[in-house]
């Protein structure tokens, strides 16, 4: 008696964490089938449908707004949003992807587009487009389809956008009395307004107030400066580097930012290297006349009491040039309810949808953004006229970009930035090399 | 596999009792049965996923398209052909060699000081391990602060003696030293240990030291250290792996740069992982980690019985 109760003081404990843990590792990810009916004849259940976006806190915001406007008007679906914030969001889509999990609706950013299509891990929209439940492309505004465009089919739509502009602080520009830069303005008008705008105020021998502030090494903001060089970093056809990636428009550009650096020194050395620039914070204190940079932090500059912004697109140099950073949906490859996703997307992505994300981003739709007076309003006027001067960034012409030419990329805006006497052609022919290295090991398959 | 090995426990322990019949082997099952939590564990979770890491870094994928075999190439590519793969190494081996001793003396230091009677030493106690307890990330983002070049204490510091500060984070010829700088934070929970083996040495030995006529010197030498080894030692192989294991302060503060001067080597697996996806090579490249973290521990475990006293004397 005695041994069998201590075999059972023994035995409940062992089996109790024994079954948590069969319970914890075999707990399968937490799904709403239950309430499914089949596609089609929904009768009296729902299809749910599940939504991944890599945004957080509060722009889950429009998210959340648009879904309930879009189950209101479709009872039978429901929509399930899966937020995954920050660098962990690509990890987890592929993983789900892998296990034939993955959200019905995904958002994925620009340089993304190549890599998911290629893995076939979405479907083609064109047949939705064109088909009875169709959607008129032409409502979005100029180049925000062609980054949801791979091997001459759509794949996505697009969700919000962001070109480069220059964003400028009209204190700063009234005090010392200089003219606020213009559409069409050129390097050498940037060269010009940063130097008078640069100085030394209290005479201490160290400036105070920049001409600038650039955003550092960030490799794609300067596929930017290339193109505006005339340059280009990959040749069209993806193959090669060489030829372009130090060809001496490439090398014009990274001169020029080197000596606005270096040489002119307009603009402050970055305070931290990891993520692009955003250490800066010159221009956020009133200590820079002018910041180039996409339109995410404009929300918190307007309400900065430093700055009375203005925002003025990129100046032109050899050729006249932006680029733009990009988001979309698209409709999941496995998904078992593909009408019912090009349901939602087309409202999620169209004109429905852009009525909600025109209070927080840029809308893509070119009647909403006209309804809301958008084109005439000085700052987002800026930024929409950017969209006609866009030319395509380095990712399209090779899915190893990221992998391959990123990392040369970085290393030559590093060495620059940091030291004076570096040569910019020396730089770039090393660079091109390098990433027709790292492109040739990647495409040994 | 793991829901045969788990959900057949009761079955499996029910019938090894049944034909149990010595309480020796009783026993033996209920030992077993015991840490059967930790074995689960430790095989779904740790040595699971190493194997199937080794299986990955013979095999080129990108999580997408199907894993393809290709023998040794990834882990050619890395000996021959990535100067990034020597680059993080060097990083790493730097920073071992700086941070191991400093964690290894300034914490022992501290521990000494922490081990006086003071009034309130053990506010000072807590102060000292606070940092530890903090998450890493929040830490690292403070010393940022701290180490920013123009608004930072540290430069404004330096500044009230006329010294230019450097620009730390952002400078190839600082930045690892700067991260260094930030380490030393963590000094806290080394001494903590150290303290706990401090606490350990008998009174008798100093007791009977003072009487000989030892100083304070003397008796740190002759007890206080030899009595500490096992405490030294074991900071020491906790230390080598942790520093080969650094992530959190280069990841956050400097992503590896400025010129991919703190591109530590963990740093460059979670960059081909999760960043560009080959999971191959970054499979090789963790692989080959552990067998350098093996060797040095071994080695390190080797030369213990010429340095390391235990108080049972030798067997």
């Amino acid at each position: 008696m005695k041994r069998g109760n201590r075999r059972r003081q023994y035995l409940l404990p062992v089996l109790a964490s024994a079954l948590l843990l069969v319970l914890a590792a075999c707990a399968a990810p937490v799904q709403e089938t239950g309430d499914v009916a089949a596609e089609g004849g929904p009768s009296g259940g729902q299809i749910v449908l599940r939504v991944g976006t890599g945004d957080s806190g509060e722009g889950l915001k429009p998210h959340q707004e648009i879904i309930r406007r879009f189950e209101a008007a479709n009872p039978d679906i429901k929509v399930q949003l899966e937020p995954v914030s920050g660098s962990d969001y690509y990890a987890r889509l592929l993983t789900q992807i892998v296990a034939d999990d993955a959200p019905d609706i995904m958002n994925i950013g620009d340089d993304a587009v190549p890599q998911f299509v290629a893995a076939e891990a979405f479907l083609p929209l064109d047949d939705f487009i064109a088909g009875d439940d169709s959607l008129d492309t032409s409502v979005y505004l100029p180049g925000l389809l062609e980054p949801g465009q791979w091997d001459g089919r759509q794949w996505f739509l697009p969700k919000d956008y962001s070109p480069l502009g220059v964003y400028y602080n009209k204190k700063i520009f009234d005090e010392y009395g200089v003219a606020y830069p213009e559409a069409g303005w050129t390097w050498d008008d940037l060269v010009a307004i940063a130097g008078e705008l640069t100085k030394d105020t209290d005479g201490d021998g160290t400036t105070d107030l920049w001409g600038i502030q650039l955003p550092g090494p960030w490799t794609t903001g300067f596929e930017y400066w290339v193109a505006a060089a005339g340059g280009s970093l990959i040749s069209e056809d993806g193959s090669t580097f060489i030829g372009y990636m130090d060809s001496p428009e490439t090398t014009a550009a990274v001169q020029f930012y080197q000596d606005l650096y270096q040489t002119y020194k307009v603009a402050p050395l970055p305070a931290d290297m990891s993520a692009f620039g955003g250490g800066n914070s010159e221009f956020d204190n009133g200590q820079a006349a002018m910041r180039i940079f996409g339109r995410w932090p404009q929300s918190g500059m307007l309400e900065n009491p430093n700055i009375d912004l203005g925002v003025v697109g990129t100046p032109a140099d050899a050729v006249d040039a932006n680029v733009l950073f990009w988001g979309g949906f698209g409709i999941y490859s496995g998904t078992e309810y593909p009408e019912a996703a090009w349901r939602f997307l087309k409202f999620y992505a169209g004109p429905e949808g852009a009525e909600v994300w025109q209070d927080w981003a840029l809308p893509a739709v070119a009647s909403v953004a006209e309804e809301a007076g958008l084109n005439d309003d000085p700052i987002e006027g800026a930024w929409l006229g950017e969209l006609d001067r866009l030319v395509p960034r380095a990712y399209v012409f090779t899915p190893y970009w990221g992998q391959a030419a990123d990392p040369a990329l970085r290393r030559v805006l590093e060495t620059v930035i940091l030291d004076p006497g570096a040569d910019a052609a020396e730089l770039t022919a090393a660079a091109a090399q390098e990433a027709q290295a790292a492109l040739e090991t990647a495409q040994e398959e | 596999m793991f829901e045969f090995s788990a959900s057949a426990l009761p079955a499996v322990y029910l019938f090894v009792m049944a034909a149990s019949h010595s309480i020796k082997r009783r026993e033996t099952v209920a030992f077993y049965l015991c840490i059967s939590p930790w074995i689960i564990g430790f095989l779904l979770f740790v040595l699971g996923p190493m194997l199937a890491s080794l299986w990955m870094s013979f095999h080129r994928w990108d999580l997408l398209r199907d894993p393809r075999f290709i023998g040794l190439a990834n882990y050619q590519r890395l000996f021959r052909e990535d100067p990034l793969f020597w680059q993080s190494l060097r990083v790493t081996l730097t920073y071992t060699l700086l941070y191991v001793p400093t964690e290894l003396i300034g914490g022992l230091v501290l521990a000494l000081l922490m081990n006086q009677r003071v009034r309130g030493i053990s506010i000072f106690r807590t102060i000292f391990y606070l940092p530890s307890v903090l998450a890493g990330v929040a830490f690292v983002v403070v010393w940022m602060w701290l180490l920013h070049p123009e608004a930072g204490l540290v430069n404004a510091f330096l500044g009230l003696f006329g010294i230019p500060g450097p620009r730390w984070l952002t400078d190839p010829h600082t930045a690892l030293y700067a991260l260094w700088l930030m380490s030393i934070w963590g000094l806290g929970r080394t001494a903590i240990i150290y303290l706990a083996g401090l606490k350990d040495i008998p009174l008798a030995l100093y007791e009977a030291a003072a009487i000989d006529g030892a100083g304070q010197g003397r008796s740190f030498l002759s007890i206080t250290l030899p009595m500490l080894t096992p405490t030294i030692f074991f900071n020491l192989v906790l230390s080598i792996i942790s520093t080969f294991q650094t992530f959190t302060s280069a990841f956050v503060a400097t992503n590896g740069g400025p010129l991919d001067s703190t591109l530590f080597y963990v740093l460059y697996i979670y960059r081909n992982a999760f960043q560009t996806f080959q999971m191959g090579y970054a499979s090789a490249l963790a692989w080959v980690l552990f067998v350098i973290i093996l060797l040095l521990t071994l080695l390190v475990v080797r030369s213990a019985r010429s340095w390391v006293y235990y108080g049972g004397g030798s067997e």
